[in-house]
């Protein structure tokens, strides 16, 4: 049974915040899936350790030195910057 | 069904249209009908003048043109083109313009593909609807009242209701394949490792592939071809095996072993079962084998892909901050505030269920339970695959329980919603390819939809497979919408 305790925790971990007044929602969404999950513990066989998708093994390149991006088209898309830097208001 | 991409092209070469008129006259249709249809999020009409304009003059200097040059296409916004919007339909990236090309779209670039716009899809690919999209969802070109599918469901719209000659979609448990179903179009997600994801924004990184979404099979062949193969820029892309599947679409299939399983036909419509029978009678009559087994690792599939792609994308959806890209909060009182509000703000309530479902199955004291279990689960589902691909050469199923939903209706209830991927999720558990094309029509008038599942790398099988079909029940089936661009 997930509780409001339970949302408030995995909201912290997400990076989110659920208001109050959606927190009766989220709780039942997530009890709802967790419940839907669960089924898996039903499961009679223990299934086989996996480790990767049809036994691919990485395909590696060699580590050459190429150019890279330019710095200001990759600040181009920030909202705030600063002389060549991403820039978080400071808020004391 | 004569290829759509050869009937343009040759209408290019042999100077009935010039590529500028062609791809004007996309672009009006585009105007007519995306008011209904929904199906584009971003047009890009200059870009696509100026690369059709160059089509024109190596026209003009007497040079060949290759198959796709010249031929107005789509991509799903998830797909990232360099300087232009993309996306993943969601807040927190409206305005972002990659600084890079997505390795698919450097390919088809390099072959002249003429790029109509980037088409809607549901927030971050999670969806079966579209409608989760910031941008509300795309529409069926069957019938207006009815959602396209999802979640690359703008591209099966733009596609079925000819705006767009070919696209390109990406599928994480369906998304390719469910829409275009759906759509009654055509839809291949290629084995995982066939297609470079280099510049696909991530869902669930070991699941998703992109793959192209056409109205003939012909046209699949010819668009898998032209985006397969190794990129030293993706670490689990592969060389491609074998030779090109347009080469080997037209081959005899007397003797080719079509395997049921019996679960997959376990809660479909009547009418879905119905198309599935009639389709199994066609291939006898082609000269195949029918063969029945179970598959009972099935039943497990869908909590097995919930569990683990939303663990992935817990992980992956991370990277939004606010701080270097897409949306960020006006107020904010420290940096870890600032991140929490973005978030909040930015994503819509599906992403946040699913971001919270994947932390909660990571988290300590669940990671045992749920995401190791799944995993292991996920691996006796790729040993019975391995297993039926010993008695048969393609697996026929269902793609869909039923026919397009009502507008509305998909996102009410998120575990019904979730149910509808139930003969989608398998193939992306295990790595596997699947096509698939129409096989009839609902009471309703809508499209239903039927997969070919194929052994890893066996492209140029299912896609043999879907051929032989396409060309006995031609248009009667393979049916076009009464939307958009016919020349």
């Amino acid at each position: 049974m997930v509780t409001h305790e339970d949302v408030i925790a995995i909201a912290r971990l997400s990076k989110l915040y659920i208001p109050e007044e959606e927190l009766d929602a989220m709780t039942k969404a997530m009890d709802d899936i967790i419940k839907f999950a669960d089924t898996i513990n039903n499961a009679s066989e223990k299934g086989v350790e996996f480790d990767n998708i049809n036994n691919l093994s990485n395909a590696f390149r060699e580590d050459e030195v190429v150019p890279s991006y330019d710095r200001e088209e990759i600040l181009s898309n920030a909202n705030d910057i600063d002389e060549g830097h991403f820039l978080v208001r400071k808020r004391v | 069904m004569e290829s759509k991409i050869r009937h343009y092209s040759d209408m290019l070469k042999n100077r009935e249209i010039t590529c500028t008129e062609l791809t004007e006259k996309f672009l009006s249709g585009i105007d007519t009908s995306n008011k209904d249809l929904n199906a584009y999020v971003t047009v890009t009409a200059d870009t696509a003048i100026e690369a059709a304009k160059k089509v024109d003059e190596k026209l003009s200097r007497g040079e060949e043109l290759s198959l796709l040059e010249g031929i107005p296409m789509t991509l799903k916004d998830n797909i990232s083109t360099k300087g232009i919007e993309t996306t993943c339909c969601s807040k927190i990236l409206e305005g972002y313009k990659p600084i890079y090309n997505a390795t698919v779209w450097e390919a088809l670039q390099a072959q002249g593909a003429v790029l109509l716009g980037k088409t809607n899809m549901d927030e971050f690919a999670m969806g079966s609807s579209s409608e989760t999209s910031y941008f509300g969802g795309a529409a069926n070109p069957h019938n207006i009242n009815h959602v396209a599918g999802g979640s690359s469901g703008g591209v099966a719209s733009a596609v079925g209701g000819n705006i767009a000659v070919y696209g390109l979609g990406s599928d994480t448990g369906g998304s390719i394949r469910q829409p275009v179903s759906f759509c009654g179009i055509v839809g291949l997600k290629p084995t995982y490792g066939a297609v470079s994801r280099f510049g696909l924004i991530a869902y669930a990184s070991s699941f998703d592939q992109i793959g192209p979404i056409t109205t003939t099979v012909e046209d699949s062949a010819i668009v898998y071809d032209a985006i397969s193969g190794y990129d030293k820029m993706d670490s689990t892309s592969q060389g491609r095996k074998g030779a090109p599947t347009v080469d080997t679409l037209k081959n005899d299939i007397k003797g080719m072993k079509i395997g049921i399983a019996r679960e997959y036909l376990e809660g479909v419509r009547d009418e879905v079962r119905a198309c599935i029978e009639k389709a199994c009678e066609v291939y006898k009559s082609l000269g195949a084998e029918i063969v029945y087994f179970n598959l009972p690792a099935l039943k497990y599939a869908l909590p097995v892909y919930y569990i683990l792609a939303c663990a992935e994308a817990s992980s992956n959806l991370g990277r939004y901050d606010g701080i270097r890209y897409g949306y960020r909060t006006d107020a904010y009182k420290d940096v870890n505030e600032m991140i929490c509000k973005t978030r909040s703000e930015g994503f819509g309530d599906e992403v946040k269920r699913r971001i919270m479902l994947g932390t909660y199955v990571l988290s300590a004291g669940y990671y045992d339970a749920y995401y190791k279990k799944a995993q292991n689960l996920r691996g006796s589902i790729v040993n019975a695959f391995k297993n039926a691909f010993k008695t048969c050469d393609v697996i026929l199923a269902p793609t869909v329980p039923m026919t397009a939903f009502e507008k509305g209706n998909a996102i009410s209830d998120p575990i019904e919603t979730y149910l509808t991927d139930i003969c989608t999720v398998p193939v992306n558990i295990a790595g596997l390819p699947g096509v698939s094309i129409p096989c009839g029509f609902g009471e309703n008038g809508l499209p239903i939809g039927m997969q070919l599942i194929g052994n890893t790398f066996c492209e140029s099988t299912i896609l043999n497979a879907a051929w032989q079909y396409e060309n006995a029940v031609g248009s009667e089936v393979f049916k076009s919408s009464e939307y958009g661009i016919k020349l």
